[in-house]
């Protein structure tokens, strides 16, 4: 009996559902962009720690990269919702910057939703100058795990420099240990690991200064601080919006529409009064 | 803030260096034990040989009898399917077809997978393969036990041991295994 020849029906059978659920996830998270609606970001985010998170363990990982780096990443035809979040990922970021960081990965989504539920009273800002410097811990994060994969190919490496693991279930004491510790500590300083910490997050943070459609400012916001004060990822410098810090979430945008919040509307109105 | 270059490149030249100077044994070369495991009535085995590679197992030592014919044969998948490979790289598993085309057994052997160790390293993995024949559809979730949240992994070496064991069948068998 030799190796029977596969039909598509054969390959495409197994994938069918898991293709249409990511579909459907990826098209609510991009209404819910395009939207601004708060409601259906928590929507997907629940989404992405139930299903993307524990149910599938699908994320972008470090593993990823080193794969493209020994060129060894899985077979196309069998494994198309893994191209599919990855092709996502990267399209998603060149256009609109770090979408996926913000709303499609699980861990991020986690502490997200965690941000939600935390007393807010429990949380420290850290100061710009320190936010500043943290927030490049994950670039050299980055370059190293990179070195170090491609002096020892240790593959492995992964469990100790990024938590996505955990939604596998499995794993040693020392892990679990220090995974409990990175949570607690996003209790006080949130997303701290996204924005920190993430090396996957550090090269789509290098992949979107490409960023296609950015945030748009206004000219007031040269002097205005309600949207830097809002920022959750620290991505707001001054009339700044820093590209690789931010994950698109929507928070200051949903000022900028907010005509009785944001100076540029405030202004606007105004000035047809002063005339009469 | 002016960044320093020179520490980075250094860096990146050792690491180079250390790529080119780091020698990687993968696959065991003479898996003995690993044979007498798939075999456990078989005196001898030949070394690895042949087109495709493949090891022939022998009831009675063909050094003192010429003409003792094979009981069977072990192959590896990344000898027989060399294009299969998982998440991170090819799953390297040594194969046991008796001349009927039963698998004797499969052996987990090296493999690069980031969640290989709750999917194929645990011991029921490789064990569920055992007596099933080249005519099995090897269907994970069906005739093969899925492992969620490690597919990739899983997948590809229930495709590696059913398409390597049906292509050594097809090559190394005599034809009575085929029907």
């Amino acid at each position: 009996m030799p190796p029977a020849a596969e039909s598509w029906r054969d390959i495409l059978g197994p994938q069918a559902l898991d293709l249409t659920l990511l579909a459907a996830f990826i098209l609510v998270t991009l209404v819910s962009f395009f939207r601004k609606s708060v409601r259906l970001k928590f929507v997907t985010l629940v989404f992405a720690v139930g299903y993307m998170g524990f149910f599938k363990s699908h994320l972008i990982s470090i593993v990823d990269v080193f794969g493209v780096l020994d060129r060894s990443l899985p077979i196309v035809r069998y494994n198309l919702t893994y191209y599919a979040l990855g092709g996502f990922a990267i399209a998603s970021t060149i256009l609109w910057g770090r979408l996926y960081c913000g709303r499609v990965c699980a861990f991020g989504a986690l502490t997200q939703l965690m941000d939600a539920v935390v007393p807010r009273r429990l949380r420290i800002e850290p100061p710009a100058h320190i936010e500043r410097r943290a927030a490049s811990i994950k670039y050299g994060l980055l370059a190293s795990v990179v070195v170090y994969f491609l002096a020892t190919r240790d593959m492995l490496v992964y469990r100790y420099v990024e938590p996505f693991w955990m939604f596998g279930l499995f794993g040693t004491t020392a892990m679990w240990t220090g995974l409990a510790i990175l949570l607690v500590a996003t209790v006080f300083v949130r997303n701290l690991y996204c924005r920190f910490l993430c090396p996957v997050g550090a090269l789509l943070g290098v992949m979107s200064k490409l960023t296609v459609f950015r945030i748009k400012r206004w000219s007031e916001c040269n002097t205005c601080k309600i949207c830097e004060k809002t920022c959750e990822w620290g991505a707001i410098r001054g009339p700044q919006i820093v590209e690789t810090e931010c994950v698109r979430c929507d928070d200051c945008e949903r000022l900028y529409h907010d005509r009785n919040k944001c100076p540029h509307w405030l202004i606007q109105i105004r000035r047809p009064v002063r005339q009469v | 803030m002016r960044i320093r270059v020179e520490p980075f490149v250094a860096i990146l030249c050792s690491a180079t260096a250390a790529v080119a100077i780091a020698q990687r044994i993968i696959t065991n070369p003479k898996p003995d034990a690993e044979l007498k495991q798939l075999f456990p009535t078989a005196v001898a085995f030949s070394p690895l040989g042949g087109d495709p590679l493949h090891f022939k197992a022998y009831a009675v030592d063909p050094r003192a009898n010429p003409d003792a014919p094979f009981i069977g044969i072990a192959f590896w998948t990344t000898d027989m399917v060399p294009k299969e490979h998982g998440y991170h790289g090819p799953i390297h598993l040594l194969v046991g077809l008796d001349l009927k085309g039963t698998i004797t057994g499969v052996v987990v052997d090296y493999h690069s997978e980031p969640y290989g160790y709750f999917s194929v390293e645990p011991p029921k993995f490789a064990a569920q393969f055992k007596g099933k024949t080249i005519r099995d559809p090897f269907i994970v979730g069906r005739d093969v036990d899925a492992v969620s949240r490690a597919s990739i992994t899983i997948s590809s070496a229930a495709r590696a041991v059913r398409d390597g064991s049906r292509l050594a069948a097809g090559k190394l068998l005599p034809p009575e295994a085929l029907k």
